[in-house]
């Protein structure tokens, strides 16, 4: 496995106040790797950490093998990052700001650079925009602008700090089909509070909560894992009987129960699946003071998943 | 949104920046800087502020003493020049590092490929040059237009350029130190209130402790007290042997130790 960011340990405290707890954290090579956490749990530190903008108080990271502070301009030279909030130079215009940031990465020929500034100009939409000075751009252009920065080296790695704050949803749309695309030739690893976007895109998913990290692995473990198998119901009718027919299964741990203008709906948690999957539906069919109006596995959202973990604090590894 | 997809070769067209030392983007930075000063309105808005903060008053002065002109009013040119350069100098200066870390662009700057020598650096030369042009070269071309067209007096051009050169190290001496301070705290108000301070309360310590006169710049452009001795810049210009070249050599040596210190810290600063 080629591991593109891996941390051992990596601690930092601010005036005693620990922003990031030891953290031990691997991301594979070309995948699209999620970093979730409430704000203030850590995630932009441990960016600033990466492109040693801050130094660790303890532990060490490598991107590409590579020590964070030892080898810090080397990373660098193969990395595009996108701030949590842009600033750029005021007095430049778009195609300015490319070209300066171009010129860190390349010496010329300068055709070559003109043509892949218009290229990721184009890229992400602004290239009617280019030659106006940025200081009247709105929020979600100078969001369009820093990913266009951040990718005019075609880096190795793509690290994203909200990439998607500031942008319409088709502007968000955009965002996803162009992390998606350069999935195949580079590796992203991104922050975010926007918990769609992850499940739609991320292949692998870490929490941070106050500077720990609580959950990491492969998005559809997270998503198995945890509160396990449960059903959702919809019932018609007199439920009572029924009701104490199934809570009275020896696989059923609990059925959560609610009831809206005549209509129960259950949350049916069970601790065997197979002994569910025959049995749950032939119970609640079989009695006749009730119809099934629903009946299916419960999908477990990403931000269900979130929520439990940040919430209550558990640890899931 | 359109997108081309690249080709395998990804970056192999171009021609890669190479190199991980302290110089690393040293080059665009500067470039950066320059544009900054040249390539947008700041190059003639600093020659018209320093030209009606200096020369509007050397052209009255000369208006005055055109019968009788006299060693007097190059002095009062010199004299305004090194008060007025160094008050503008903290002011262009002051948010040239603690401006950029406050809000963001240096953290951006330093996130590629780039030394943090190079970003300190590219900050002084840029400044250094922009500062050279606009409020020494400029407003010394100005001055000698005076001189010539309404005093009537031609001053030799070496010695006139060598009077430029040490307002030039006074003026270096206030950028220096107003970069440390950036470098030092994140605040500007310490950043410009500091050198701004030690501006004005230079005279009293050279009263006080005249030893210091012969490593501080005050001398340089200031007449001082109890002496008969012209300033530096004001002797080179006319003409006049200057007594010790001392406080030039204080004044650069300083200048240079502000310099290592503001990049000793800024390598440690957290952005």
């Amino acid at each position: 496995m080629e591991w593109v960011i891996d941390t051992h340990g990596l601690s930092k405290s601010f005036k005693r106040v620990d922003a990031l707890k030891s953290l031990n954290l691997r991301v594979q090579k070309n995948s699209i790797f999620g970093f979730l956490g409430p704000n203030g749990a850590g995630k932009t530190t441990t960016i600033k950490l990466l492109l040693d903008l801050i130094r660790p108080t303890a532990g060490s990271a490598s991107v590409f093998g590579l020590d964070t502070v030892k080898d810090s301009v080397a990373i660098r030279a193969r990395i595009g990052y996108l701030p949590q909030e842009p600033h750029y130079y005021e007095y430049m215009s778009a195609r300015q700001i490319l070209n300066f940031t171009a010129h860190f990465f390349f010496k010329g020929p300068q055709a070559e650079i003109d043509q892949r500034v218009a290229e990721t100009l184009d890229l992400v939409g602004l290239e009617d925009k280019a030659d106006r000075p940025i200081k009247g751009f709105s929020g979600g252009e100078r969001q369009r602008l820093g990913i266009a920065q951040a990718q005019v080296n075609y880096p190795d790695l793509l690290i994203l700090d909200e990439p998607a704050a500031s942008l319409d949803p088709m502007g968000r749309r955009d965002v996803l089909e162009v992390m998606d695309r350069l999935r195949k030739y580079t590796t992203i690893f991104y922050c975010t509070h926007i918990l769609d976007d992850v499940q739609r895109v991320s292949d692998t998913v870490a929490i941070l909560n106050h500077g720990e990290l609580v959950a990491f692995g492969p998005i559809e473990d997270l998503l198995a894992g945890g509160e396990g198998v449960a059903y959702e119901v919809k019932l018609k009718g007199q439920t009572d009987s029924v009701h104490q027919l199934v809570a009275s299964q020896p696989w059923v741990t609990g059925i959560q129960s609610k009831t809206t203008n005549g209509l129960t709906s259950w949350t049916v948690s069970v601790s065997n699946p197979e002994a569910a999957e025959t049995e749950l539906f032939r119970l609640l069919a079989a009695d006749q003071q009730v119809v099934v109006t629903h009946y299916h596995v419960k999908e477990y959202e990403l931000e269900d998943v979130f929520l439990r973990i940040v919430e209550g604090g558990q640890h899931g590894h | 949104m359109v997108t081309k997809e690249r080709d395998a070769t990804g970056n192999s067209m171009m021609k890669l920046v190479t190199g991980e030392d302290w110089r690393r983007g040293l080059d665009n930075l500067l470039r950066g800087e320059l544009e900054h000063w040249f390539g947008t309105r700041t190059w003639w808005t600093q020659i018209l502020i320093w030209a009606l903060s200096v020369n509007l008053i050397y052209l009255m002065v000369s208006l005055s003493a055109r019968n009788d002109p006299d060693f007097e009013s190059i002095m009062i040119f010199n004299i305004f020049l090194g008060l007025a350069g160094p008050i503008g100098t903290c002011i262009v200066m002051q948010m040239a590092v603690v401006g950029e870390t406050r809000a963001g662009t240096a953290a951006w700057i330093l996130s590629k490929p780039v030394s943090r020598p190079a970003f300190i650096l590219s900050k002084l030369i840029g400044n250094a040059i922009g500062l050279a042009v606009t409020m020494v070269l400029a407003q010394g071309v100005i001055a000698y237009l005076i001189t010539v067209l309404v005093l009537g007096v031609a001053l030799p051009i070496p010695g006139f350029l060598a009077g430029l050169g040490v307002q030039m190290a006074n003026i270096f001496f206030y950028m220096t130190m107003t970069l440390m301070f950036g470098a030092i705290f994140d605040h500007p108000a310490p950043v410009i209130g500091i050198p701004m301070a030690f501006l004005f309360v230079q005279q009293f310590l050279v009263s006080l402790a005249p030893g210091l006169a012969k490593i501080l710049p005050w001398s340089l452009v200031m007449p001082l007290n109890n002496s008969t001795e012209l300033p530096m810049s004001t002797a080179l210009m006319l003409g006049e042997p200057v007594s010790s070249y001392l406080p030039l050599y204080g004044t650069l040596a300083l200048s240079g130790l502000f310099i290592v210190i503001a990049l000793w810290v800024f390598q440690r600063q957290e952005l």
